[in-house]
Protein backbone atom coordinates (compact mmCIF):
# COMPACT_ATOMS: atom_id res chain seq x y z
CA UNK A 1 0.00 0.00 0.00
CA UNK A 2 1.54 3.47 -0.96
CA UNK A 3 1.68 6.00 1.99
CA UNK A 4 -0.06 9.24 1.76
CA UNK A 5 1.70 12.21 1.01
CA UNK A 6 1.06 15.74 2.62
CA UNK A 7 -1.13 16.57 -0.92
CA UNK A 8 -3.04 13.32 -0.41
CA UNK A 9 -3.53 14.09 3.23
CA UNK A 10 -4.73 18.10 2.63
CA UNK A 11 -6.72 17.06 0.02
CA UNK A 12 -8.37 14.15 2.17
CA UNK A 13 -8.90 16.88 5.03
CA UNK A 14 -9.87 19.35 2.43
CA UNK A 15 -13.09 17.16 0.92
CA UNK A 16 -13.93 15.76 4.55
CA UNK A 17 -14.15 19.36 6.43
CA UNK A 18 -16.23 20.57 3.79
CA UNK A 19 -19.41 18.65 4.82
CA UNK A 20 -22.48 20.31 4.45
CA UNK A 21 -24.92 20.77 7.14
CA UNK A 22 -28.23 20.05 7.74
CA UNK A 23 -30.78 21.22 10.37
CA UNK A 24 -33.49 19.74 11.94
CA UNK A 25 -36.60 20.35 10.82
CA UNK A 26 -39.16 22.65 12.50
CA UNK A 27 -40.45 20.56 14.90
CA UNK A 28 -37.86 19.00 16.11
CA UNK A 29 -37.52 21.10 19.52
CA UNK A 30 -40.91 20.70 20.03
CA UNK A 31 -40.84 16.78 19.38
CA UNK A 32 -38.27 16.40 21.73
CA UNK A 33 -39.69 18.36 24.69
CA UNK A 34 -42.75 16.57 24.43
CA UNK A 35 -40.80 13.09 24.95
CA UNK A 36 -38.92 14.91 27.56
CA UNK A 37 -42.24 15.96 29.19
CA UNK A 38 -43.94 12.32 28.54
CA UNK A 39 -40.64 11.19 30.34
CA UNK A 40 -40.80 13.36 33.37
CA UNK A 41 -44.72 12.63 33.77
CA UNK A 42 -44.13 8.57 33.56
CA UNK A 43 -44.26 7.78 37.25
CA UNK A 44 -40.67 6.24 38.40
CA UNK A 45 -40.04 2.75 37.39
CA UNK A 46 -40.47 0.26 40.17
CA UNK A 47 -37.61 -0.88 42.10
CA UNK A 48 -36.74 -4.42 42.07
CA UNK A 49 -37.38 -5.69 46.04
CA UNK A 50 -34.58 -6.15 47.32
CA UNK A 51 -35.77 -6.25 50.98
CA UNK A 52 -37.92 -9.19 49.88
CA UNK A 53 -35.74 -10.73 47.89
CA UNK A 54 -32.70 -10.48 50.13
CA UNK A 55 -33.83 -12.84 53.12
CA UNK A 56 -33.96 -15.53 50.64
CA UNK A 57 -30.97 -15.17 48.87
CA UNK A 58 -28.95 -15.19 52.34
CA UNK A 59 -30.91 -18.50 52.89
CA UNK A 60 -30.06 -19.55 49.86
CA UNK A 61 -26.56 -18.81 50.03
CA UNK A 62 -25.97 -20.01 53.57
CA UNK A 63 -27.58 -23.17 52.08
CA UNK A 64 -24.91 -23.71 49.23
CA UNK A 65 -22.15 -22.81 51.60
CA UNK A 66 -23.35 -25.58 53.82
CA UNK A 67 -23.61 -27.74 50.72
CA UNK A 68 -19.63 -27.14 49.72
CA UNK A 69 -18.31 -27.30 53.17
CA UNK A 70 -19.79 -31.03 53.09
CA UNK A 71 -18.94 -31.66 50.28
CA UNK A 72 -15.38 -30.69 50.56
CA UNK A 73 -15.39 -32.43 54.22
CA UNK A 74 -16.39 -35.68 52.42
CA UNK A 75 -13.90 -35.35 49.95
CA UNK A 76 -11.55 -34.65 52.22
CA UNK A 77 -12.61 -37.83 54.28
CA UNK A 78 -12.56 -39.50 51.51
CA UNK A 79 -8.90 -38.81 50.77
CA UNK A 80 -7.63 -39.99 54.03
CA UNK A 81 -9.53 -43.39 53.99
CA UNK A 82 -7.56 -46.48 53.11
CA UNK A 83 -7.86 -48.20 49.29
CA UNK A 84 -9.59 -51.27 50.75
CA UNK A 85 -12.33 -49.16 53.47
CA UNK A 86 -12.86 -47.38 50.07
CA UNK A 87 -13.65 -50.67 47.92
CA UNK A 88 -15.69 -51.86 50.81
CA UNK A 89 -17.98 -48.56 50.78
CA UNK A 90 -18.70 -47.25 47.79
CA UNK A 91 -17.43 -47.60 44.08
CA UNK A 92 -14.94 -45.04 43.20
CA UNK A 93 -16.14 -41.89 41.86
CA UNK A 94 -19.21 -42.38 43.24
CA UNK A 95 -20.70 -39.02 45.35
CA UNK A 96 -19.39 -38.95 49.11
CA UNK A 97 -23.44 -38.94 49.74
CA UNK A 98 -23.93 -42.85 49.30
CA UNK A 99 -21.33 -43.15 52.17
CA UNK A 100 -23.33 -42.49 55.19
CA UNK A 101 -26.17 -44.90 53.45
CA UNK A 102 -29.73 -44.46 52.89
CA UNK A 103 -30.46 -42.87 55.96
CA UNK A 104 -28.14 -40.08 55.01
CA UNK A 105 -28.95 -40.35 51.22
CA UNK A 106 -32.89 -39.52 52.30
CA UNK A 107 -31.97 -36.46 54.83
CA UNK A 108 -30.20 -34.46 51.69
CA UNK A 109 -32.20 -35.60 49.12
CA UNK A 110 -35.59 -34.55 51.46
CA UNK A 111 -33.47 -31.39 52.23
CA UNK A 112 -33.56 -30.58 48.28
CA UNK A 113 -36.61 -31.00 47.78
CA UNK A 114 -37.55 -28.98 50.74
CA UNK A 115 -35.47 -26.13 49.08
CA UNK A 116 -36.33 -26.17 45.68
CA UNK A 117 -40.34 -26.15 46.76
CA UNK A 118 -39.51 -23.51 48.56
CA UNK A 119 -37.97 -21.32 46.09
CA UNK A 120 -40.71 -22.30 43.53
CA UNK A 121 -43.23 -21.11 46.10
CA UNK A 122 -41.38 -17.78 46.94
CA UNK A 123 -40.89 -17.26 43.32
CA UNK A 124 -44.70 -17.59 42.67
CA UNK A 125 -45.76 -15.34 45.25
CA UNK A 126 -43.43 -12.51 44.08
CA UNK A 127 -44.26 -13.15 40.84
CA UNK A 128 -47.96 -12.78 41.69
CA UNK A 129 -46.78 -9.99 44.15
CA UNK A 130 -48.80 -11.02 46.74
CA UNK A 131 -45.73 -10.93 49.42
CA UNK B 1 -16.46 30.40 30.99
CA UNK B 2 -18.39 31.10 27.71
CA UNK B 3 -22.12 32.66 27.68
CA UNK B 4 -23.05 29.12 25.83
CA UNK B 5 -21.34 26.66 29.08
CA UNK B 6 -22.81 28.92 31.37
CA UNK B 7 -26.36 29.08 29.79
CA UNK B 8 -25.57 25.26 29.71
CA UNK B 9 -25.14 24.98 33.54
CA UNK B 10 -28.08 27.38 34.18
CA UNK B 11 -30.43 25.34 32.13
CA UNK B 12 -28.82 21.89 33.91
CA UNK B 13 -29.44 23.40 37.38
CA UNK B 14 -33.22 24.26 36.49
CA UNK B 15 -34.07 21.14 35.07
CA UNK B 16 -32.37 19.09 37.94
CA UNK B 17 -34.63 21.67 40.57
CA UNK B 18 -37.81 20.06 39.06
CA UNK B 19 -38.36 22.96 35.86
CA UNK B 20 -38.30 20.20 32.92
CA UNK B 21 -39.33 23.54 30.70
CA UNK B 22 -35.96 24.63 31.09
CA UNK B 23 -34.32 21.35 28.98
CA UNK B 24 -35.95 23.10 26.36
CA UNK B 25 -33.01 25.69 26.09
CA UNK B 26 -30.63 22.59 26.06
CA UNK B 27 -32.65 21.27 22.83
CA UNK B 28 -32.63 24.32 21.08
CA UNK B 29 -28.81 25.36 21.32
CA UNK B 30 -27.34 22.07 20.39
CA UNK B 31 -30.40 20.23 18.25
CA UNK B 32 -28.14 21.55 14.96
CA UNK B 33 -24.88 20.01 16.04
CA UNK B 34 -26.22 16.41 17.50
CA UNK B 35 -28.74 16.33 14.35
CA UNK B 36 -25.43 17.01 12.01
CA UNK B 37 -23.19 14.18 14.22
CA UNK B 38 -26.09 11.86 13.88
CA UNK B 39 -26.43 12.24 10.37
CA UNK B 40 -22.62 12.11 9.70
CA UNK B 41 -22.82 8.77 11.49
CA UNK B 42 -26.08 7.32 9.54
CA UNK B 43 -25.96 9.80 6.10
CA UNK B 44 -30.23 9.11 6.62
CA UNK B 45 -32.13 12.50 7.77
CA UNK B 46 -34.95 10.86 9.21
CA UNK B 47 -32.90 8.28 11.18
CA UNK B 48 -30.45 11.19 12.06
CA UNK B 49 -33.48 13.29 13.61
CA UNK B 50 -34.73 10.16 15.67
CA UNK B 51 -31.18 9.38 16.98
CA UNK B 52 -30.54 12.84 17.94
CA UNK B 53 -33.67 12.76 19.58
CA UNK B 54 -32.78 9.66 21.94
CA UNK B 55 -29.78 10.94 22.76
CA UNK B 56 -31.32 14.10 24.00
CA UNK B 57 -33.39 11.66 26.21
CA UNK B 58 -30.79 9.83 27.92
CA UNK B 59 -29.08 13.26 28.08
CA UNK B 60 -32.47 14.56 30.05
CA UNK B 61 -32.06 11.58 32.01
CA UNK B 62 -28.76 11.23 33.11
CA UNK B 63 -28.22 15.07 33.82
CA UNK B 64 -27.42 14.51 37.70
CA UNK B 65 -24.56 12.88 36.21
CA UNK B 66 -23.12 14.91 34.58
CA UNK B 67 -19.99 16.27 36.33
CA UNK B 68 -18.97 19.87 36.56
CA UNK B 69 -15.84 19.68 36.05
CA UNK B 70 -15.43 19.04 32.14
CA UNK B 71 -18.23 21.47 30.06
CA UNK B 72 -21.43 20.02 28.97
CA UNK B 73 -21.03 19.83 25.54
CA UNK B 74 -17.97 17.41 25.82
CA UNK B 75 -20.24 15.51 28.21
CA UNK B 76 -23.15 15.59 25.80
CA UNK B 77 -21.05 14.90 22.46
CA UNK B 78 -19.58 11.82 24.13
CA UNK B 79 -22.92 10.70 25.51
CA UNK B 80 -24.42 10.92 22.00
CA UNK B 81 -21.31 9.44 20.26
CA UNK B 82 -21.71 6.76 22.38
CA UNK B 83 -25.39 6.21 21.62
CA UNK B 84 -25.20 6.44 17.62
CA UNK B 85 -22.22 4.13 17.55
CA UNK B 86 -24.59 1.68 19.82
CA UNK B 87 -27.29 2.43 17.78
CA UNK B 88 -25.46 2.00 14.11
CA UNK B 89 -23.89 -1.69 15.24
CA UNK B 90 -27.45 -2.34 16.08
CA UNK B 91 -29.22 -1.43 12.84
CA UNK B 92 -26.41 -1.06 10.49
CA UNK B 93 -26.93 1.81 7.66
CA UNK B 94 -26.37 1.01 4.36
CA UNK B 95 -23.16 1.30 2.55
CA UNK B 96 -21.52 -0.02 -0.17
CA UNK B 97 -17.78 -1.69 0.39
CA UNK B 98 -14.84 0.19 -0.83
CA UNK B 99 -14.12 -2.13 -3.87
CA UNK B 100 -17.28 -0.61 -5.36
CA UNK B 101 -16.20 3.11 -4.44
CA UNK B 102 -13.16 2.67 -5.75
CA UNK B 103 -13.70 1.56 -9.36
CA UNK B 104 -16.99 3.78 -10.13
CA UNK B 105 -18.24 3.34 -13.76
CA UNK B 106 -17.78 6.91 -16.10
CA UNK B 107 -20.69 7.90 -16.97
CA UNK B 108 -20.02 11.37 -17.39
CA UNK B 109 -20.58 13.13 -20.71
CA UNK B 110 -17.92 14.31 -22.00
CA UNK B 111 -18.60 18.19 -21.47
CA UNK B 112 -18.72 18.33 -18.16
CA UNK B 113 -16.89 20.56 -16.63
CA UNK B 114 -14.36 20.70 -13.82
CA UNK B 115 -16.66 21.45 -11.11
CA UNK B 116 -19.00 18.13 -11.68
CA UNK B 117 -15.84 16.48 -11.06
CA UNK B 118 -14.63 17.85 -8.27
CA UNK B 119 -18.11 17.00 -7.15
CA UNK B 120 -18.09 13.54 -8.04
CA UNK B 121 -14.76 13.29 -6.47
CA UNK B 122 -15.65 14.86 -3.19
CA UNK B 123 -18.92 12.78 -2.55
CA UNK B 124 -17.18 9.40 -3.78
CA UNK B 125 -14.71 10.43 -1.08
CA UNK B 126 -17.40 10.68 1.63
CA UNK B 127 -19.13 7.18 0.34
CA UNK B 128 -15.65 5.88 0.79
CA UNK B 129 -15.07 6.90 4.59
CA UNK B 130 -18.61 5.57 4.91
CA UNK B 131 -17.81 1.94 3.67
CA UNK B 132 -14.78 2.36 5.94
CA UNK B 133 -14.59 -0.62 8.67
CA UNK B 134 -16.30 1.32 11.81
CA UNK B 135 -13.29 2.23 14.06
CA UNK B 136 -11.93 4.46 11.12
CA UNK B 137 -14.75 5.68 10.35
CA UNK B 138 -15.55 6.58 13.58
CA UNK B 139 -12.06 8.29 13.84
CA UNK B 140 -12.40 10.40 11.77
CA UNK B 141 -16.16 11.30 11.81
CA UNK B 142 -15.97 12.71 14.95
CA UNK B 143 -12.14 14.23 13.90
CA UNK B 144 -14.02 15.97 11.28
CA UNK B 145 -17.35 17.02 12.96
CA UNK B 146 -14.82 18.62 15.83
CA UNK B 147 -12.95 20.55 13.49
CA UNK B 148 -9.96 18.30 13.34
CA UNK B 149 -9.11 18.28 16.87
CA UNK B 150 -7.95 14.88 17.89
CA UNK B 151 -8.41 15.84 22.14
CA UNK B 152 -11.94 16.64 21.58
CA UNK B 153 -12.52 13.60 18.81
CA UNK B 154 -11.24 11.41 21.49
CA UNK B 155 -12.98 12.88 24.10
CA UNK B 156 -16.20 12.27 22.68
CA UNK B 157 -15.09 8.77 21.46
CA UNK B 158 -13.91 7.95 25.28
CA UNK B 159 -10.34 7.04 23.55
CA UNK B 160 -6.90 7.99 24.21
CA UNK B 161 -5.72 10.64 21.71
CA UNK B 162 -2.96 8.46 20.36
CA UNK B 163 -5.71 5.43 19.71
CA UNK B 164 -7.84 8.10 17.73
CA UNK B 165 -4.13 9.45 15.85
CA UNK B 166 -3.74 5.96 14.86
CA UNK B 167 -6.66 5.31 13.53
CA UNK B 168 -7.04 8.31 11.25
CA UNK B 169 -3.83 7.87 9.87
CA UNK B 170 -4.89 4.09 9.11
CA UNK B 171 -8.37 5.49 8.26
CA UNK B 172 -6.90 7.72 5.55
CA UNK B 173 -4.40 5.52 4.82
CA UNK B 174 -7.20 3.21 3.69
CA UNK B 175 -8.95 5.80 1.88
CA UNK B 176 -5.84 6.90 0.08
CA UNK B 177 -5.38 3.29 -1.70
CA UNK B 178 -8.87 2.49 -2.47
CA UNK B 179 -9.11 5.98 -4.01
CA UNK B 180 -5.92 6.94 -5.97
CA UNK B 181 -7.89 7.79 -8.95
CA UNK B 182 -10.09 10.00 -7.71
CA UNK B 183 -7.67 12.36 -5.94
CA UNK B 184 -5.54 12.43 -8.98
CA UNK B 185 -8.44 14.62 -10.40
CA UNK B 186 -7.08 18.13 -10.53
CA UNK B 187 -8.28 20.22 -7.55
CA UNK B 188 -10.07 23.26 -7.52
CA UNK B 189 -8.99 26.16 -5.93
CA UNK B 190 -11.22 27.44 -2.72
CA UNK B 191 -12.83 30.47 -2.83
Amino acid sequence: MRRLTEHDEAEINSILSREDEILPSSGFAVSVMDAVRREAAAPPPIPFPWKRVLPGLVVAGLALALILVGGLAAIVQLGKATTSQLSMSVPPGMPSIFNGGIKSAAIWTGLALLVAFVSVKLSMRLGSGRV
Amino acid sequence: MNASASDDQTDVERVLAGNVSAFEGIVRRWQTPLVNLAYRFCHDRGRSEDMAQEAFLRAYRGLAQWRKDAVFSTWLFALATNLYRSELRRIPARTVSLEDIAEPPDTRPADRGQEDTAYDRDSAVRRAVFALPAKYREALTLFYFHDMDVATASRSLGLPEGTVKARLFRGREILRSKLPQLLAVPHLKEA
